[in-house]
């Protein structure tokens, strides 16, 4: 699957556009990862313990995003884009989404390959 | 290569699962397969874990050894294992004494102590569920190994 941010893939033109896919993933951490985060808070620096969760749920919705288009048939995921919100505290929030597409074959390759 | 076992009919589905290579009908038989068999979910899971972790390929950051040596280090270890042990024990014998006085304190009404008292079971069963769920699933997880 190609997934990509530009609203088209040079050398492969669209064929056909199966519309909006998309992920979403809300996570969180164990509360002892969190007392962890609110102390590095008097410290300051990286908190590695939010880096990996915002991580985590970025990996799950572009999965999820990526299943729904392989549902439909799709090539491709074009202009690509992450969305991030709190839904809640300590929780991580991500939607994947993009348009499902239908590419044509790549020039110079025989139809149908 | 010598000693190396050939994948099952069953790993070979599950690679082309994840890789997205089976066709609709395949893929829905696949899917009504992965309700009942516990073995094809846990090759899923180990394939979409190794994808996931393809992805994150990026090379470490200086930052990341460090942070790897100071994890790794015993005064790291240890302080992490005291306070941790410290933070436990102070905050059940806590809620030990914060119970014990409320069963035993006469001026309190049995309806509130009864009250107090389901309110902390009931936390202890849906923590207990939660937990319980959680186990079962982490195996299933395939986000957990993801660093940033």
């Amino acid at each position: 699957m190609i997934v990509v941010t530009t609203p088209s893939i040079e050398g492969r033109p669209t064929a056909e556009v199966l519309g909006l896919v998309r992920g979403t993933a809300v996570r969180t951490r164990h509360v002892l990862s969190d007392i962890t985060a609110t102390i590095k808070v008097l410290v300051g620096g990286e908190v590695t313990e939010y880096t990996k969760l915002i991580a985590e749920t970025r990996e799950q919705a572009l999965d999820r995003m990526i299943a729904e288009a392989r549902a439909r048939g799709a090539d491709a995921v074009l202009g690509f884009r992450f969305a991030t919100s709190e839904v809640g505290r300590a929780m991580a929030e991500v939607v994947a989404y993009g348009t499902a597409v239908k590419l044509r074959p790549e020039s110079g390759a025989p139809p149908g390959e | 290569m010598a000693g190396q076992v050939e994948p099952t009919r069953a790993e070979l589905l599950a690679m082309a699962y994840v890789d997205g290579e089976l066709d609709g009908a395949e893929r829905e038989a696949f899917e009504a397969r992965l309700a009942d068999e516990s073995d094809l979910r846990r090759w899923v899971a180990h394939y979409r874990a190794l994808e996931v972790l393809a992805r994150q390929m990026a090379p470490p950051e200086p930052s990341d050894h460090e942070w790897a040596r100071l994890e790794g280090s015993p005064l790291h270890h240890s302080g992490n294992l005291l306070g941790w042990t410290l933070v436990g024990a102070g905050g059940a014998t806590l809620l030990g004494i914060g119970l014990w006085r409320l069963c035993t304190d006469s001026s309190t009404g049995s309806l509130p102590r009864l009250a107090v008292l389901c309110l902390v079971a009931g936390f202890a069963a849906l923590l207990a569920l939660c937990i319980h769920a959680r186990v079962r699933l982490l195996p299933l997880d395939p986000y957990r190994k993801v660093q940033r």
